[in-house]
């Protein structure tokens, strides 16, 4: 079935994604450039798995931005709050 | 009346509202106390006065939630209630035992109360609102365990709903914290950390059940929204009421000998605690938008409204104020703790005790809903009440400002009688709005006695 | 009938309640996050020097144990789509699986610190780990009873391609929790 096909998708790329993420961490890569980078990582993620996981796509689009809203801003404080120091 | 057994609720209601008048006689002493500190002295002195207004309120709303659990109870389940005639023998005993106890406290000093009752036998007195001596603890834990009792049985035998298990979760809450009110370890912060496991997990726990519960049935009732609906709001209510509320409690933490994390935790709960409150109130106005029939009981579906915006704001937006750690630092204790007590307890559990009182004291009365002008004077007297505890609130919330402002924030901080003199402009206002508050109430007590054209009960 | 979720509430994925309680979860979480942060701003040094004792092998195999267990969920919900409740039952059978191994190594790390003596008055970087971590550890054993619950349904047959309201709350739910550890996971076991 194609559409299980691109969960599958969605999956490997979700994966992928956890993986930079941990080599990032254990390659010790540091600095706002890798604090951003993460960050903006797990936004992406968390817009697969609302989008797709959740299946948000198919929703009146104020649930979609109710969820992105709440990444860009709960992202951009933390991402605030690092860039104190 | 559906059910014959639901009349036992009617003394309970009586009760209430004879108590509620003594409360806020009590209430307007110590009003005038603030700015009079002789008066009446030595008969009534500021504390006993105290201690009287704030078990009052605390016995007379436990009559109402037991009144509205004998008068829903029925009605939910669908059969007679287990026992009427323990009802109203539990009725009895409560309220000898509760009259007996301020009696006690008016007429016998404090200590040697405390001396006649037993407390050397097991020390639970001196402790604020659980002031009450052994044999009247006692005597609520047998009160709690016979109402439990027929409230369950009746419910063991009858249909189960979401609000008449949400109602008896509450109740069940409200008899087990109650009993770590016997728990009083000599050490002061293991003491004040389950004094508030009764305190704090009652108002900010499971009486938000009961006043879940109770809301829910007169929602139901008056507006003839699907049940499903309304039990899908109430669920949801009372999951974040349990989530924010239990947590919650660490924002009395602060500072009393507990570990620090309280701090974060007691912030970042009770801060999402007014969530919960705000949900009632869109709850509350979307079912009355969404009605399928007109009510003739405009009373009651007023005190509904108003539960759901007074509980908002005295509860949620009173309570956020001054509930984050660093804020508390300078406010704990002041006025603003009272001023935040009042509009909540008033908002959250007065108004809804008496929602409930209005929707069924007309039916206990053999109609469905009181005269027109019965009515006007009643919804007169929700508005008399409500903006006088509003204005009580922002007095207060005035004081408290002047005492941080002065006591506490200040390079050059006064001592503490001297910023009471400053804030006395602010008491003697209050004491004026409590005077306002009371002729609310006996409006109120008078609406039940206007006669007029009434329609048949339903 | 107006109590048909589905239509009344812009087709969401489940009953509306678990939405209502999805957002508030999610406020929580987000301001235990954002507070972490701020916390961390204030000490540094204490915060870096403590995050590097978290075993981050952990972390990541929890992100993919969670993020597959929520892909397995998903292959659920399209199982019952098309009527196949056995499919169904299993897709949610291995994604409960895949929610105790989670437990499992959670276990493990908590094991791991209380060992060492650490509790939540250690320090504010464990007191935000320990307390993050526990309350996600408790919705992972909350969405573990709901999927068991549906479990049972699904394999009675309970669900069907035209009801099956029950099964997209569970995964709703589930992806919650998903969702919550996509930030959990960088934010306190990666960025420093």
């Amino acid at each position: 079935m194609t559409r299980n096909r691109f969960f599958t998708f969605i999956w490997i790329v979700l994966v992928a994604l956890t993986l930079v993420t941990y080599a990032m961490g254990e390659a010790g890569i540091i600095g706002s450039g890798a604090m951003l980078t993460v960050l903006l990582i797990a936004l992406v993620k968390g817009q697969m798995v609302a989008n797709y996981f959740m299946g948000l796509w198919h929703v009146a689009p104020g649930w979609r931005l109710l969820i992105l809203g709440y990444f860009l801003i709960v992202g951009g404080l933390i991402a605030l709050a690092y860039g104190l120091n | 009346m559906q059910y014959k057994s639901q009349a036992v609720a009617k003394p309970y209601f009586i009760a209430a509202i004879g108590l509620f008048v003594g409360q806020i006689l009590f209430g307007l002493i110590m009003g005038l106390q603030y700015v009079m500190g002789d008066f009446l002295f030595p008969a009534i002195p500021f504390n006993i006065a105290r201690m009287v207004h704030t078990n009052l309120l605390i016995v007379w709303l436990l009559f109402g939630f037991m009144g509205a659990a004998y008068y829903l109870i029925p009605e939910e389940t669908e059969n007679e209630l287990y026992s009427p005639k323990l009802a109203i023998i539990t009725f009895w005993i409560f309220l000898i035992a509760g009259a007996l106890t301020i009696v006690g406290y008016l007429l016998v000093p404090y200590a040697r109360l405390a001396e006649f009752t037993g407390n050397n036998i097991l020390a639970t007195m001196g402790r604020e609102f659980l002031e009450q001596p052994l044999v009247t603890k006692i005597g609520i834990v047998i009160v709690a365990l016979s109402f439990l009792f027929n409230i369950c049985m009746t419910l063991l035998k009858g249909r189960k709903t979401s609000i008449s298990l949400v109602l008896v979760l509450g109740l069940l809450g409200l008899a087990v914290f109650f009993l770590f009110s016997f728990y009083n370890p000599s050490n002061l912060v293991l003491d004040k950390y389950y004094w508030w496991w009764v305190v704090h997990l009652w108002v900010e726990g499971v009486w938000e059940l009961i006043l879940g519960a109770i809301l829910a049935f007169v929602l139901i009732k008056v507006t003839g929204v699907d049940r499903e609906v309304i039990e899908k709001w109430l669920y949801v209510i009372v999951t974040m009421t349990l989530i924010t509320g239990i947590i919650g409690t660490g924002h009395h933490y602060y500072w009393i000998g507990t570990p620090e994390y309280w701090q974060w935790w007691g912030s970042v709960f009770s801060a999402l605690e007014p969530i919960p409150f705000f949900m009632m109130t869109i709850f509350a106005f979307n079912m009355v938008n969404r009605r399928r029939r007109e009510h003739p009981n405009k009373a009651a579906v007023l005190w509904a409204l108003g539960t759901g915006v007074l509980a908002f704001l005295g509860a949620g937006v009173w309570g956020f104020l001054h509930t984050l750690a660093p804020v508390n630092y300078y406010t704990h204790g002041t006025q603003m703790t009272a001023s935040h007590g009042h509009l909540a307890f008033y908002g959250a559990y007065v108004c809804v005790v008496i929602t409930m009182i209005s929707y069924a004291m007309p039916i206990l009365r053999g109609r469905a809903a009181n005269s027109n002008t019965a009515q006007v004077v009643e919804m007169w007297s929700f508005w008399l009440m409500s903006v006088s505890i509003v204005f009580i609130t922002l007095f207060l919330t005035a004081a408290g400002i002047v005492q941080v402002w002065l006591q506490r924030y200040s390079d050059t901080p006064m001592a503490f009688m001297a910023v009471q003199d400053k804030a006395a402009i602010f008491y003697w206002m209050r004491e004026g709005a409590g005077v306002i508050f009371l002729i609310g109430l006996v409006t109120y007590i008078a609406s039940f006695f206007i006669k007029g054209e009434t329609k048949a009960a339903a | 009938m107006t109590t048909d979720a589905r239509n009344q509430y812009e087709g969401l994925p489940g009953d509306f309640a678990i939405w209502i309680f999805i957002l508030a979860e999610m406020l929580a979480f987000g301001v235990l996050f954002v507070a972490y942060a701020f916390a961390r701003a204030h000490d540094v040094a204490l915060f870096n020097a403590s995050q590097e004792t978290l075993n981050r092998t952990f972390g990541a195999i929890n992100t993919m144990v969670l993020i597959t267990s929520s892909y397995f969920v998903v292959r659920a919900v399209n199982a019952i789509k098309c009527d196949l409740s056995r499919d169904c039952a299993w897709w949610l059978g291995m994604a409960w699986l895949l929610g105790a191994v989670f437990i499992s190594i959670k276990c493990v790390e908590f094991y791991d610190k209380f060992s060492a003596g650490i509790t939540l008055s250690t320090n504010s970087f464990y007191m935000f780990y320990l307390a993050l971590t526990f309350f996600h550890f408790m919705h992972v054993l909350m969405g573990m009873i709901i999927l068991a619950v549906v479990i049972v349904k699904a394999r009675r047959g309970g669900y069907s391609s035209r009801d099956h309201t029950g099964v997209e709350t569970a995964a709703s739910f589930w992806h919650m929790v998903d969702l919550l550890w996509i930030i959990l996971f960088p934010l306190i076991y990666v960025i420093r």
